[in-house]
């Protein structure tokens, strides 16, 4: 299998006021080609930070530390960052909210004009024609769409039409940021299904970052749980939903509503750590059930228990 | 604490419409009215724990507006608390609004970043005319209502956290011991284990108090831990009244239809967590 994504204790930390915050520490991964990858977390885990090194776009003065490797070609090794030849083409970005990443002044058509031509030199009839198959792809109605601003656009078209112009660029790896997290419910499960069937028409490997567990192990195959900026639990998707094995996966489970099942939602008091809040041990420590004295003194290093299913916790 | 009229009728709007003049043309010459509650019936019974459910643009929180006193509609009868209330004078409106609590939407712009804890939750004792000593007492018994710790009142809200700031919202709310309790969207922008802690807090706090509570949501399954009976509105109609559960499990309008099967996520055989059986 090719990998289309591969992280060696790959760190990212952003300067703020003359100090490091490490927001992604020592994280390591593989995604495989044509995989649906899901990370999950928290706000404040690190899960979009993680999103951003592999679409390439990270700010700045982001500070990175580890390998990254998209398609086999190095595009983090230490500080050292470089995209040329990934960004957009290999690999492409799907942000959290629509309506404020179109470009409001201009119409969807250009949109894609300006994108296509700055990618591929294409010009407008092409640039067009391509838009057209792709917004089909999205379940859009070309016509409808091509000649409109995105604010005539109601939220779910928005999603769609962003979904659309992120695939034109040809990439095959999709970087999705909490896609649904700004539309309503029924809209929600309309770009999951677009999702899962644009993943096989266009053969994508799909990376999915979500706080919703549920909605993670609906749509992927693997999970990979983050908490506090660590990678803390990483295996098949049916594996970490029925067999948690960290205690802040069990909680992330058993603390979302389910319809149609009334249990009592389960929480652990307090709330995640802030960037560079944390001391030594086990980011969960202060939460944690189930601590143990090691915990508070060492970090717990990634154990695989069970098939392919990955573990930071001392309880293993 | 229990409430003498505990079953008494909390709200009870009747084919009520609504909206909000706009401004039209270039220069904004023109106002157009435009209706956004279109003839509402709704009854909230004291005690009573009910959710309007609705996607956005269906007019959950202007519904809530009206019960707040705040917005004039166009046409029908609003009694909350036993009162008329839009034929109370403008000005004496508080004298009924102030037994009741609201959570507006969005904690981290509902808080004056002025203004520090202890004063933020002080204020809707402000017109009870409390000693001092009284007012500190309740201030101090809300926060701990909230499962705050009590240092947070001497400091100001950009340095709390989202649920730290939702619970402060909490505490102002419920600190004059409401009879009628308003949550829009008390969840949303807030993570899924913070979530579940205000979840639990709000119906610890519902049973304590006894009052109605009437949260607008537009989230089914989350509505299902907040409340007993549900009012689905669609585009400003209520398309669907009844208990929660009964709508969940044999839902009866098109629209309730299509919000029940968008929580199934379209796949035929999910992975359910071994807790959840």
């Amino acid at each position: 299998m090719v990998l289309a994504v591969e992280a060696k204790r790959l760190s990212v930390g952003y300067e703020e006021l003359e100090e490091l915050l490490w927001a992604v520490r020592e994280a390591s991964f593989e995604v495989g080609e044509g995989e649906a990858f899901c990370i999950v977390g928290e706000s404040g885990s690190g899960k979009s930070t993680v999103a951003s090194a592999i679409a390439g776009i990270l700010p700045p003065h982001a500070v990175t530390d580890g390998e990254l490797r998209i398609w086999g070609k190095l595009v983090v090794k230490g500080n050292e960052r470089s995209y040329e030849g990934v960004r957009g083409r290999l690999v492409t970005y799907v942000p959290q909210s629509p309506g404020a990443s179109l470009n409001p002044y201009l119409e969807i058509g250009d949109q894609f004009y300006h994108v296509l031509n700055n990618l591929y030199g294409l010009n407008r009839r092409e640039a067009l024609e391509k838009a057209r198959a792709y917004l089909k792809m999205a379940g859009l109605e070309p016509d409808a769409v091509l000649d409109r601003y995105p604010h005539e656009l109601s939220g779910g078209m928005q999603q769609r039409a962003a979904i659309a112009l992120s695939l034109s660029t040809g990439a095959k790896i999709l970087v999705a940021d909490e896609p649904t997290s700004s539309l309503d419910a029924h809209l929600r499960l309309q770009i999951v299904e677009l999702l899962k069937r644009l993943r096989v028409e266009a053969g994508l490997t799909l990376i999915f970052i979500t706080h919703d567990m549920l909605l993670a192990g609906a749509l992927s195959e693997r999970i990979a749980v983050m908490y506090a900026g660590y990678l803390v639990e990483l295996g098949p998707a049916r594996e970490v939903l029925r067999k948690p094995l960290h205690p802040y996966t069990s909680m992330l489970i058993e603390s979302v509503p389910v319809l149609g099942i009334k249990r009592p939602l389960k929480t652990y008091a307090g709330e995640p750590p802030g960037p560079g809040k944390l001391g030594k041990g086990c980011p969960f420590y202060d939460r944690c059930p189930f601590r143990l004295g090691v915990c508070a003194a060492e970090t717990p290093p990634a154990k695989e228990v069970g098939e392919s299913h990955h573990v930071a916790c001392w309880l293993y | 604490m229990s409430r003498a009229g505990s079953t008494d009728l909390a709200v009870e709007l009747r084919e009520v419409s609504a909206g909000y003049f706009v401004a039209e043309g270039l220069k904004a010459l023109r106002r157009k009215y435009v209706e956004v509650l279109r003839g509402v019936s709704l009854r909230v019974d004291g005690g009573e724990r009910v959710a309007v459910i609705g996607e956005s643009g269906s007019g959950k929180t202007t519904l809530l507006k009206v019960v707040l006193g705040l917005l004039q509609p166009m046409r029908g009868d609003v009694v909350v608390l036993g009162h008329r209330i839009y034929d109370i004078p403008e000005r004496e409106r508080w004298k009924v609004t102030r037994r009741i609590g609201y959570v507006p939407q969005d904690p981290f712009r509902a808080l004056n970043p002025r203004l520090k804890v202890a004063d933020i939750i002080t204020e809707p004792l402000s017109r009870l005319h409390l000693p001092e000593d009284e007012k500190e007492e309740r201030v101090r018994a809300a926060v701990k209502m909230v499962q705050l710790h009590e240092s947070v009142l001497n400091h100001y809200p950009s340095r709390l956290s989202g649920g730290m700031m939702q619970r402060v919202l909490i505490a102002r709310a419920v600190v004059h011991e409401p009879e009628l309790l308003l949550l829009d969207e008390p969840t949303s922008a807030l993570d899924v284990s913070t979530q579940a802690q205000v979840i639990n807090l709000l119906n610890g706090i519902q049973e304590r108090l006894k009052c109605a509570m009437v949260t607008v949501t537009h989230d089914l399954a989350v509505a299902q831990y907040l409340a007993d009976r549900a009012v689905i509105l669609y585009k400003g109609v209520v398309v669907e009244e009844g208990p929660l559960d009964e709508i969940v499990r044999n839902p009866k309008s098109e629209h309730a239809r299509v919000l029940v099967a968008s929580y199934t996520l379209g796949v035929s055989n999910p992975p359910i967590p071994a807790s959840f059986v």
